[in-house]
């Protein structure tokens, strides 16, 4: 544009920001809170709290899970097994209804039965409250809700493109970025807004190029499909046979019954085969039939890629066949890595803390940019005399996204708790709860954008966030006296992470209250 | 905002020279950034699917860039062209992949 | 890997970041100007002195981190790591500035001697 390149550039920076940085605010925090998606959904099971769950081998654990198989679904096409790991203490079963009961069902759609064992003795365990726990946050934050699916993933990739053309130009124009890296001067007004902006922006800069690309690359084949279409001349179907090579043994059933060979023995196979490492997951197609086959992965937490080693075994005798995994070339290695990155599942505490600072960060850096366009369009308007609409939306907007959105997550673990155990289409009701506490704020944003509301919202989802760990402890959770001795550190880090940040929505909430002209730091909006 | 123009003036003419550049960088952008996937995945001497996947990743890199040039050329016209420039060989190549294939 | 060999080697990475990040930061004019008053500058000799000893604390956060979680994970936990340091940095450079030359070199000493340990307990 004609004013030269920086200026052009910060421009397009302010408006590919800020037109799509309300459900970037959703998408950061959902996003952000997936990283811990596990550890929500046990909070959000508090019947399962207590349950002693004893450390077993693996393939006593595999044993378990094929008995406890074998009884409830002998005809099914597909069992999947996940072995009990540090995240996950309880063993997972699931698998596919025969196919006449799906067609009975009239739905279309597969819908996989599970059930959650004790890895030492087999029995299902205590029937825990239905919830999608912290899978609500997960698919949130790239399939909204109340919505078709794709639509929803379109709206999100171009809010995702968004994002990334706000970064590069970000990037470009901040044309003093090495002399100002360490830069914060508080309580300057404008000047510390742009200050905790660029600080929270560059302090992650890696983390927010990579999770921003790497999230187009997740969905990448419906966003530019072209590639796809004319290598495989429109075939989409043999694209993915090559990406996602399938049992060696064929798609179909033999039809010709045959034992299923013992899991314990073929997990040890595997994890000697790599090393010593355990294995993860086992997925057994067409059990007690000619054709079955067992593909045992390899657990997450080495390397980074989100291809996990598979090998592949005969269902029947238990003998190794040829893996999928040889000949991968380099682009297949790359999206594998990309995806595994984004999604995050194989890093360690360590590692996953410090995704989920970074992702806080993100939402840091997206909050503080809406903050900024609002504070520097003010006085604008202040000299013109009065607030024009579109600066009057942007404040609303800003309020119900920044500080509605921690209410309604507060609100949804609430809900979790305070709905009647047995109701019926329990999870979307906690949905409901959710969705209607930001539509709350988001009203009551609109409706009176000023100082007064920010205060109010803001002491709304501090108190809320902070009573979680009262609520888990008074509706029957292990609460923090519990978890801590007995060394329940999921409990423990989701009581004390919520304690966090609800002080520091409090806080924020009070220091609004104290400066008479905006010159705080929001350090809390970063939840 | 950066906006060096006096408040009320040609606020029309300015805001449809931004409207007119916006769709030039959305559509055009996203047009040129799937000519070159498409041509990378027909042209580059890798398995398919490397291809296909190499492309596609390669695309996704295009676009943002080319809503940035759309942006920082000095006029929307600029900025069509240098799209239709980028685009050129790329689109060459696609036809020449598509009658090697006919033939 | 034995824990004493990740705690030192953990030590190092930490600390070599918020080391590495404070004497960049120091570097700078504008960070010298609060810890050593207005105006002032740091002399072409010290700024180089400054720079190198910083960059070698990041790279020496970075080989640590490689050899805690290998050739892949470590350069995430060192982005990861350089976060948190940053963010520790900025917050000292802003709000405890004058504490900034001796913490950063109390943290260089530290990742410098876990580094040592590590080599020698490998």
């Amino acid at each position: 544009m004609k004013e030269g390149f920086r200026q052009s550039m910060a421009w397009l920076h302010t408006w590919s920001g800020l037109l799509v940085g309300w459900v970037l605010m959703l998408i950061f925090m959902a996003g952000t809170s997936s990283y811990y998606r596990d550890e929500i959904t046990l909070w959000m099971k508090p019947e399962l709290h207590q349950t002693a769950i004893s450390p077993v081998t693996q393939a006593m654990a595999a044993d378990q899970a094929a008995r406890a198989l074998q009884k409830r679904a002998p005809d099914s096409e597909r069992w999947f097994v996940s072995l009990p790991s540090g995240r996950e203490p309880a063993l997972q079963t699931m698998w596919a209804p025969p196919a006449g009961e799906e067609k009975a069902k009239g739905k279309g759609r597969r819908r996989f039965e599970e059930a959650l064992l004790d890895p030492a003795s087999g029995a299902e365990l205590a029937d825990a409250r239905s919830t999608r726990g912290g899978d609500f946050f997960y698919r949130l934050h790239f399939d909204l809700h109340y919505m078709p699916v794709p639509v929803a993933r379109w709206i999100v990739g171009i809010c995702a493109m968004s994002m990334l053309v706000a970064i590069l130009s970000g990037i470009v124009t901040h044309k003093r970025i090495f002399k100002d890296f360490f830069t914060f001067r508080p309580r300057k007004g404008q000047r510390s807004w742009l200050d905790f902006h660029n600080v929270s922006a560059v302090l992650a800069l890696p983390f927010h190029l990579m999770i921003t690309y790497t999230g187009l690359v997740t969905l990448m084949f419906m966003y530019m499909p072209w590639g796809v279409k004319v290598a495989y001349n429109n075939n989409d179907k043999a694209f993915f046979a090559e990406l996602f090579p399938g049992s060696p043994k064929g798609p179909k059933a033999a039809g010709v019954a045959a034992p299923l060979t013992p899991l314990g023995p073929v997990i040890a196979h595997a994890s000697q085969a790599w090393g010593g490492a355990p294995a993860g997951r086992i997925v057994v197609d067409f059990p007690n039939d000619a054709a079955a086959t067992i593909a045992v992965t390899r657990q997450e937490g080495h390397g980074v890629s989100s291809d996990l080693p598979t090998l592949i075994y005969d269902g029947v005798t238990g003998r190794p066949l040829p893996s999928p995994d040889a000949g991968r070339g380099a682009a297949v290695e790359t999206r594998g890595v990309m995806y595994g990155l984004h999604i995050g599942r194989f890093a360690d505490p360590l590692l996953r803390a410090l995704f989920f600072i970074s992702g806080l960060a993100g939402c840091a850096m997206v909050a503080t940019g809406l903050l900024l366009w609002a504070v520097k369009e003010k006085p604008k308007h202040l000299k013109a005399g009065r607030i024009g609409f579109g600066l009057r939306l942007v404040e609303g907007l800003n309020i119900g996204a920044v500080a509605g959105l921690p209410v309604a997550m507060a609100a949804y673990f609430w809900a979790n708790r305070l709905l009647p155990v047995g109701l019926a289409e329990r999870p979307a009701a906690e949905a409901g709860w959710f969705f209607t506490a930001w539509a709350v704020a988001m009203v009551a944003g609109l409706a009176w954008p000023s100082r007064p509301m920010w205060r109010l919202q803001l002491l709304a989802g501090g108190m809320l966030f902070a009573l979680l760990p009262v609520l888990n402890g008074a509706t029957g959770g292990a609460h923090l006296l519990v978890s801590i001795p007995n060394g329940l550190w999921a409990l423990a880090g989701f009581d004390g992470v919520t304690l966090l940040i609800g002080g520091l929505l409090l806080y924020a909430s009070m220091r609004l209250g104290r400066a008479p002209v905006a010159k705080t730091r929001l350090a809390g909006n970063a939840a | 905002m950066t906006v060096s123009q006096p408040q009320k003036a040609p606020h029309l003419r300015y805001r449809a020279g931004v409207a007119v550049r916006a769709l030039i960088a959305i559509f055009g952008g996203y047009a040129v950034a799937a000519a070159i996937a498409a041509a990378l995945a027909m042209w580059l001497p890798i398995a398919r699917v490397e291809a296909a996947l190499t492309a596609t990743m390669t695309g996704l890199i295009v676009y943002p860039c080319a809503i940035m040039w759309c942006f920082a050329a000095r006029t929307p016209l600029r900025a069509l062209g240098g799209l239709l420039l980028a685009a050129l060989p790329f689109a060459l190549l696609l036809a020449v992949g598509a009658q090697g294939a006919r033939a | 890997m034995t824990s004493l060999y990740a705690v030192v080697t953990g030590c190092a990475a930490v600390a070599g970041a918020f080391s590495g990040f404070a004497f960049l930061g120091l570097a700078m004019d504008r960070h010298w100007a609060d810890v050593h008053g207005r105006g002032t500058e740091p002399s072409p000799a010290q700024r180089r002195r400054l720079r190198w000893f910083g960059c070698g604390q990041l790279l020496l956060s970075l080989l640590a981190c490689l050899a805690l979680r290998g050739s892949s994970q470590g350069w995430v936990l060192w982005l990861g790591a350089l976060t948190a340091a940053g963010w520790m940095a900025v917050l000292m450079l802003t709000y405890a500035v004058r504490r900034v030359p001796r913490s950063g070199i109390a943290a260089g000493s530290l990742a410098l001697l876990g580094a040592g340990v590590a080599v020698l307990v490998r």
